[in-house]
């Protein structure tokens, strides 16, 4: 074992101590007699009593003493303690809802209070510093992070949380909140794929023509400098002009508005960093490498395969990583010129004044974007030369 | 054997190679050599048509390279250079397999090559076979390169500054390595280099190179006795031109040979067969004795070297 692990961490006591604090001072529920007006918060001690502030409390003060004592495996008992923590993290809602919600009002609901979420993301934190101490595989992390999400999935479908403001809002509309899924993955993905071959195409050309490299990195920076909801504006009148114009492109679906000038938009958006990465990926292999590899009797397209691609490839699957959380998050955006997605949801409770609802939309666009970080993350460091 | 007929090679409007004449014989090892930007490694390039030319001619064994395929020509021409240029996403043997990979060699017969070349080189083909290239010292690497060089067994061999960026002694190293490869394998060498005592420890010939054209190409003897230019001899150094003839000719060329191998005194002053007359000089300065004993690889001694005819052959 390290010798470092034998010695206090001191991140872990910090996190610990402000959540603590902020637990504490937070609200950590709110009951709302309907889902529009704001409702009376709870605190830790006001939503779950004795028992869950007595529970959340000596969690915290666990882990500073296992991370400032030199206990055998201790990084160990504290990362499967944090773990089993955050999995079962809702059930301090489901408690609240028990002792705190309105038998006999239809309309109440439970909200989550800043307090929860707080608690949440220092919790993560001081999981993150612990396995980081670990040195955890990335086998580990990934089957931790889907442990906490599989754990917050069975809580969220106990009968106990179903008057949380949240799981309502999602009752009410899971037929949509899948469709929103597909439109939103399709239309952010399909943007994604569809720049990753134009991208590429644009590179090979810029690294083929160097007179072609300012004027068109020069465009792609332009098309990235106009604020996104400019750009779709922009798009509806010519493309409406388009689909009037030619029948054709009405039976498939392109109009003014809708999915056709958002699919545009995200991927103007996305080609810059895409054509960037991919130019600067290609430009950077080392020259003598090339040379030997056209000195030993290698074909260009050889070079090209054999070479180059493999050498750039952990640059340009960056570029891809940047622009897919790019593009999840600027779909959100896109739902205002009809595309849907989850920002329908978001503008929606902007509009209702339901903050829930806004957090049904906002909370997936996240959870995809990390997705996306994580797994494009994983396919780089694969990728990268040892 | 490489045949260059006036050739030139023009960068706009500056001229590289100014119409050179050079014939390398089949076997021999030709350097070029020269300060930088006399158009040596320009030559060499051109040999493999990574560059194309300007005007002339270069043949290989009497066939013009240009009717050629250029990437079979250099299948055939065993390329390495100073900073390796080893692909850093592959394993060294996977490096060293490259040109036996583009000729399409069966797998089993290829890395058979592999593992003797690593052998070759002094590599272990156990363990470094399979590091990566980041994981081998300066040394190790260029090994690495001249392996990868020799593995399609070509007629020629390339080198361009192959062990310019390495340490003095790593360089000794690799540089008694390769007479050692070049007795075994006698290939067609063109080597370039500004190190002229690289040159004259290599070279079967030197070519010595300046604005883009040939001053002189001759044996490493002639080029010291002899020098055509005032450039020539300031390469070669005025003040030490003595020591390096010397350093040319080994101990065995010129010792009194015994009838028979002798017992020798373990521990008393002597020199090995393969030690210059440099060296034999130097040992009977620092010693100041006029007769040094010569022993072979086992420790026999099988001669005597005396001083006065060691001055009259540096004379």
């Amino acid at each position: 074992m390290p010798s470092s692990t034998g010695l206090p961490n001191r991140v872990i006591p910090v996190l610990a101590l402000a959540a603590f604090v902020l637990v504490w001072l937070l609200n950590l529920g709110v009951v709302q007699p309907n889902r529009i007006v704001a409702g009376a918060g709870y605190g830790l001690f006001g939503a779950t009593g004795w028992l869950g502030a007595g529970i959340v409390s000596s969690l915290l003060f666990v882990a500073v003493v296992l991370a400032t004592k030199p206990i055998r495996n201790r990084f160990w008992v504290l990362s499967f303690l944090l773990t089993a923590a955050l999995m079962s993290l809702p059930l301090l809602l489901e408690v609240f809802a028990l002792r705190k919600l309105p038998a006999d009002s239809a309309y109440a609901r439970i909200g989550i209070g800043a307090g929860f979420w707080c608690l949440a993301f220092f919790l993560a934190l001081m999981l993150l510093e612990t396995l980081s101490q670990l040195k955890a595989s990335r086998r580990l992390q990934l089957s931790v992070v889907l442990l906490v999400a599989a754990g917050w999935w069975l809580c969220a479908a106990r009968e106990g949380l179903s008057s949380l403001s949240l799981i309502r809002e999602y009752a009410n509309r899971a037929d949509q909140f899948s469709q929103a899924l597909t439109v939103h993955l399709s239309l952010s993905l399909g943007a994604v794929a569809i720049s990753a071959v134009l991208a590429f195409g644009l590179a090979l050309a810029m690294v083929r023509r160097e007179r072609l490299r300012r004027p068109l990195l020069g465009l792609v920076s332009f098309m990235q400098t106009i604020p996104s909801l400019a750009l779709f504006g922009l798009l509806i009148a010519p493309l409406g002009a388009l689909s009037a114009a030619f029948p054709a492109l009405q039976a498939l679906g392109i109009r003014g508005i809708g999915w056709a000038p958002a699919l545009l938009a995200l991927i103007a958006y996305s080609l810059l960093p895409m054509v960037r990465n991919t130019y600067v990926a290609l430009m950077e292999v080392p020259e003598p490498v090339v040379d030997a590899g056209r000195g030993m009797g290698m074909s260009e397209r050889q070079v090209f395969l054999q070479v180059k691609l493999p050498l750039a490839l952990p640059v340009i699957i960056e570029g891809v990583r940047i622009t897919t959380i790019q593009a999840i998050g600027l779909t959100a955006v896109a739902a205002l010129i009809g595309a849907g997605g989850f920002g329908t949801f978001i503008f929606q409770g902007l509009g209702q004044a339901a903050m829930d609802l806004v957090l049904l939309g906002a909370l997936p666009t996240v959870f995809l974007a990390l997705a996306a970080d994580a797994i494009l993350s994983a396919l780089k460091f694969q990728e990268t030369p040892r | 054997m490489i045949e260059l007929k006036g050739v030139t090679r023009r960068f706009g409007e500056a001229v590289a190679v100014d119409n050179i004449d050079l014939t390398i014989e089949t076997g021999e090892v030709c350097v070029l050599v020269g300060s930088s930007g006399c158009g040596k490694s320009t030559t060499l390039r051109m040999i493999n048509r990574l560059l194309p030319r300007t005007s002339g001619e270069i043949l290989v064994d009497g066939e013009d390279i240009n009717k050629a395929d250029p990437e079979a020509l250099r299948l055939n021409m065993g390329y390495a250079i100073q900073s390796t240029g080893l692909f850093p996403h592959w394993t060294v043997a996977r490096n060293i397999g490259v040109v036996p990979t583009l000729l399409k060699w069966p797998a089993q017969k290829r890395d058979e090559r592999v593992t003797e070349l690593l052998a070759l080189l002094g590599l272990d083909p156990e363990t470094d076979a399979r590091k990566y290239p980041h994981q081998l010292s300066g040394g190790q690497a260029q090994r690495v390169g001249v392996a990868r060089a020799l593995a399609g067994d070509p007629n020629i061999l390339l080198m361009d500054e192959p062990f310019g960026a390495l340490d003095a002694i790593t360089r000794e190293n690799l540089q008694q390595e390769m007479l050692r490869i070049q007795r075994q394998l006698n290939k067609t060498t063109v080597f370039v280099t500004h190190d002229i005592d690289e040159a004259l420890k290599l070279a079967s010939r030197i070519a010595v190179m300046d604005q883009g054209r040939i001053i002189q190409h001759d044996t490493p003897e002639a080029i010291l006795r002899r020098p055509a230019s005032a450039f020539v001899e300031n390469l070669i150094g005025k003040g030490d031109r003595g020591l390096k003839l010397l350093a040319l000719r080994t101990v065995s060329d010129l010792m009194e040979r015994h009838p028979e191998p002798r017992y020798s005194e373990p521990g008393s002053d002597s020199l090995n067969e393969s030690d210059s007359l440099r060296i034999a000089l130097s040992m009977m300065l620092w010693t100041n004795t006029e007769r040094l004993a010569v022993l072979d690889a086992t420790g026999a001694e099988v001669g005597i070297v005396n001083r006065e005819q060691l001055l009259k052959v540096g004379a």
